[in-house]
């Protein structure tokens, strides 16, 4: 298996002894043959500039810009030339590389081309149709591939003929070097530019509305789309909807998951675990989207017939908490798990030694010992339930105001609607303009500043175990 | 007296320690239910994974046809139509995340692992960058996809004015998994022995030469694993996509179109229209997508493992 990134850049270690030896002739036609289109294509591009510079040929774009890229991309395709002229390996390694860009283009052309025919009919397409579609379209891509391709090969072919010196050997290194740390700096330059956006579009709020109205304001409604009293946008309410969904999503998930890392750690056979941990990976991989559609179609329904008063809906923080703990399972299980196995096996070995049993080792030496890690895999957890966004949206009924017990019993607040940061930010940015725009910027960045310290705070607590 | 007490209890303790059976079984016990208890929770979570993959295929089968899959949804309010649309727009959006996501990512992954800890990283001002970047990278990694999409809506689709596009919703994509790509890379990079780098070092090769000629083809399989992570969070994202793709059900004819992905779809699906049955099927071909990449991710890092281990 040889990826592309080697066909491209392989240059033969070998060559350093080789460029010294007499070269087998046959095989220089081809360069010399490379140099003279690079050369046909470099004079093309300068024609094209000073024709459209003197208004012969019409470009539609400005005629300075054509002519300086003309004039540019000339002296560059008159640079391959000569390096392929003087086999160059550089040369080599250019063209092979516009080569794939080439092709890659074109394949994507095809594609878009096909796949519009194909799939956006509002009919159904016969087989015998589709299969007709994949037929020409394969001879096409034929077509389209077959100099290119064949360019490719002979190139990829010759690699021994092309040298280079140490020197150009060097500024390669070391220009890859400086680029790979540029690549490595996008993390935190994308960090950056998330905080200098959020808090520039949330300056406004906080200008118009004010820290205090934002924050401990208990009534939202955005009088832009009412178009009735004056408008206020207070959070609280949504903050309320996120603690309590969370604070449910926590007292169900928890002992689900710590139960599943315990018995997949300590007590269950290798072959049941790996049953487990395919299920767990599944369970992580399914769409959020098909958890909320299956708290509306099925949770919502079975809350709905818990007999209580003034119990209608089937939305809810209860809803919500039952899909949220789902989610959050694969994630503290996970983290728990890896925590109890990273506990040396020596410790249980001197504790069964002392007499313990095996219940008793787990509970008394082993969860202890682990208890750092199961910190940190709670509050990823709650960072996780935070954050969640679209399948609250679908099942915790989206009411604006602070959630509130149905009926006397004050434990009945589980069955009232509710909505969260989150949802409030994904319901309502698609129309939202001026002041509440920028509020739920501020919203944003609410959560971002919130997530960042509670996610630092469980990689410290991760990180202090490590090393200690 | 008093030493006769103290006779007599040491004679009670004694017995007691003795007769220890009791305290055994009890123990036994107390093992037996908590274990019992373990095995529960554990079965609850299986059946509850069987219960919402069961449900939503057993609901989800009977939709899915030959026309549901190649015709377009028809919009309005019964949710008519197929997912043709959906399917290509989801696989465009992996295609254009990954071509901006994959290269950043591995790129960054090769400077952590290969050359930050070089002896060039005595200037003072790279060190500082490289862990400013890591940093950077773990603070991503924690971002809820909604931020991103927030994000993404400030800068690509207001700032720039791309508007709700392919190209807005596959720049934001790509922050959202570089992260995991970049992680995924990592491990693969640092899972590749030292001494294929010396041998290849020692060879006379530059730096370069051996990353890409030795390390890289031996670390593919463990970099493979990460870009299919990265298109199953692509494929089940839903948040990010919402603020920035639009939701458009016509095929994007370009990069500056609108679209809408498969699990946006089933949003839209159950939330503006009645039909919930079409969603269940579209929600089907989601696991059933979700499980091959699991699969595929399974097998690679499977063949990576034996690979580095001499075959």
């Amino acid at each position: 298996m040889r990826p592309i990134f080697s066909l491209i850049f392989n240059r033969n270690i070998m060559k350093i002894t080789q460029n010294n030896q007499q070269k087998p002739e046959s095989k220089f036609i081809f360069p010399k043959f490379l140099a003279l289109f690079s050369l046909f294509i470099s004079a093309a591009f300068l024609t094209t500039g000073f024709l459209s510079f003197f208004s012969v040929i019409d470009l539609s774009i400005n005629k300075v810009l054509a002519l300086v890229t003309g004039i540019i991309l000339s002296t560059a395709f008159f640079l391959l030339a000569k390096g392929f002229y003087t086999l160059q390996n550089w040369a080599r390694t250019t063209l092979l590389s516009i080569l794939i860009l080439i092709i890659l283009v074109l394949l994507v052309k095809i594609i878009f081309e096909f796949s519009s025919i194909v799939f956006a009919g509002k009919q159904v397409l016969s087989i015998g149709e589709i299969l007709k579609y994949i037929g020409k379209y394969f001879l096409r891509t034929i077509l389209y591939m077959s100099i290119p391709g064949i360019l490719f090969y002979f190139l990829y072919k010759c690699d021994e003929i092309f040298s280079e010196t140490p020197r150009q050997r060097h500024l390669f290194d070391h220009t890859v070097k400086n680029f790979l740390l540029g690549t490595a700096l996008s993390s935190i330059l994308i960090v950056i530019f998330i905080f200098v956006f959020t808090f520039q579009e949330s300056e406004l709020a906080i200008s118009e509305i004010g820290l205090k109205e934002l924050l401990t304001g208990t009534i939202w409604r955005p009088g832009a789309i009412i178009g009735t009293d004056e408008s206020h946008f207070g959070l609280v309410p949504m903050v309320i909807g996120s603690i309590y969904s969370t604070i449910g999503a926590i007292i169900i998930g928890i002992p689900l998951s710590f139960g599943t890392a315990i018995l997949l750690a300590e007590i269950a056979p290798q072959s049941i675990r790996t049953i487990f941990r395919t299920a767990i990976e599944l369970l992580s991989g399914i769409p959020s989207v098909v958890y909320g559609l299956f708290g509306m179609v099925v949770i919502a329904p079975l809350i709905r017939m818990i007999p209580i008063k003034g119990n209608t809906t089937g939305f809810g923080i209860l809803n919500a908490s039952i899909i949220l703990s789902i989610m959050i399972l694969p994630t503290v299980t996970n983290i728990t798990e890896d925590a109890i196995r990273a506990v040396p096996q020596s410790y249980r070995e001197a504790s069964y030694a002392l007499g313990a049993t095996h219940w008793q080792t787990i509970k008394d030496v082993v969860l202890p010992a682990a208890n750092s890690g199961i910190i940190a895999a709670v509050i990823l957890g709650i960072s996780r339930a935070l954050g969640e966004t679209m399948a609250l949206i679908m099942v915790i009924g989206n009411s604006i105001a602070i959630p509130s017990p149905i009926n006397d019993n004050p434990l009945s607040i589980i069955f009232s609607t509710a909505r969260t940061l989150t949802g409030n930010i994904a319901v309502e940015i698609n129309y939202a303009s001026g002041a509440h725009r920028s509020a739920l910027f501020f919203t944003g960045v609410l959560l971002f500043l919130f997530l960042l310290i509670i996610n630092r705070l469980a990689n410290h607590i991760m990180k202090g175990k490590k090393t200690s | 007296m008093n030493n006769s007490l103290t006779k007599q209890q040491r004679m009670a303790a004694a017995r007691e320690k003795i007769n220890h059976k009791p305290n055994i079984r009890n123990r036994r016990l107390v093992q037996s239910l908590a274990f019992t208890f373990l095995w529960i929770m554990g079965f609850t979570t299986i059946a509850v994974l069987i219960w919402i993959v069961g449900y939503v295929f057993v609901k989800g089968f009977p939709s899915i046809n030959m026309e549901f899959l190649t015709t377009r949804p028809a919009g309005g309010f019964d949710g008519e139509g197929g997912i043709s649309t959906t399917i290509v727009t989801t696989v465009y959006l992996v295609i254009f995340t990954l071509a901006i996501a994959a290269p950043l990512g591995i790129g960054a992954a090769i400077y952590f692992v290969e050359y930050a800890n070089e002896g060039q990283t005595r200037n003072k001002i790279i060190r500082w960058l490289v862990k400013t970047a890591r940093t950077g990278v773990e603070i991503l990694a924690g971002v809820p996809s909604i931020i991103f999409g927030l994000f993404g809506f400030a800068i690509f689709v207001s700032y720039l004015k791309l508007g709700f596009s392919l190209l807005s919703a596959g720049l934001s994509g790509a922050c959202l998994v570089l992260p995991v790509i970049i992680r995924t890379t990592e491990e693969a990079l640092l899972a590749v022995p030292e001494s294929y780098r010396e041998g290849s070092l020692g060879l006379g090769a530059t730096k370069w030469q051996t990353v890409t000629g030795v390390v890289l083809p031996a670390a593919i399989p463990g970099i493979v694993t990460g870009i299919v992570l990265s298109v199953g969070r692509i494929i089940s994202e839903t948040a990010i996509f919402w603020v920035t793709l639009g939701g458009s059900y016509r095929l994007p004819q370009n990069l500056l179109s609108s679209g809408r992905t498969l699990a946006l779809h089933v949003y839209m699906l159950a939330t503006e229209t009645r039909a919930f049955d079409k969603a269940m099927g579209t929600s089907a071909i989601l696991i059933i997508i979700i499980i091959i990449l699991n699969l595929a991710i399974n097998l690679s890092s499977k063949y990576f493992q034996k690979r580095l281990s001499g075959k």
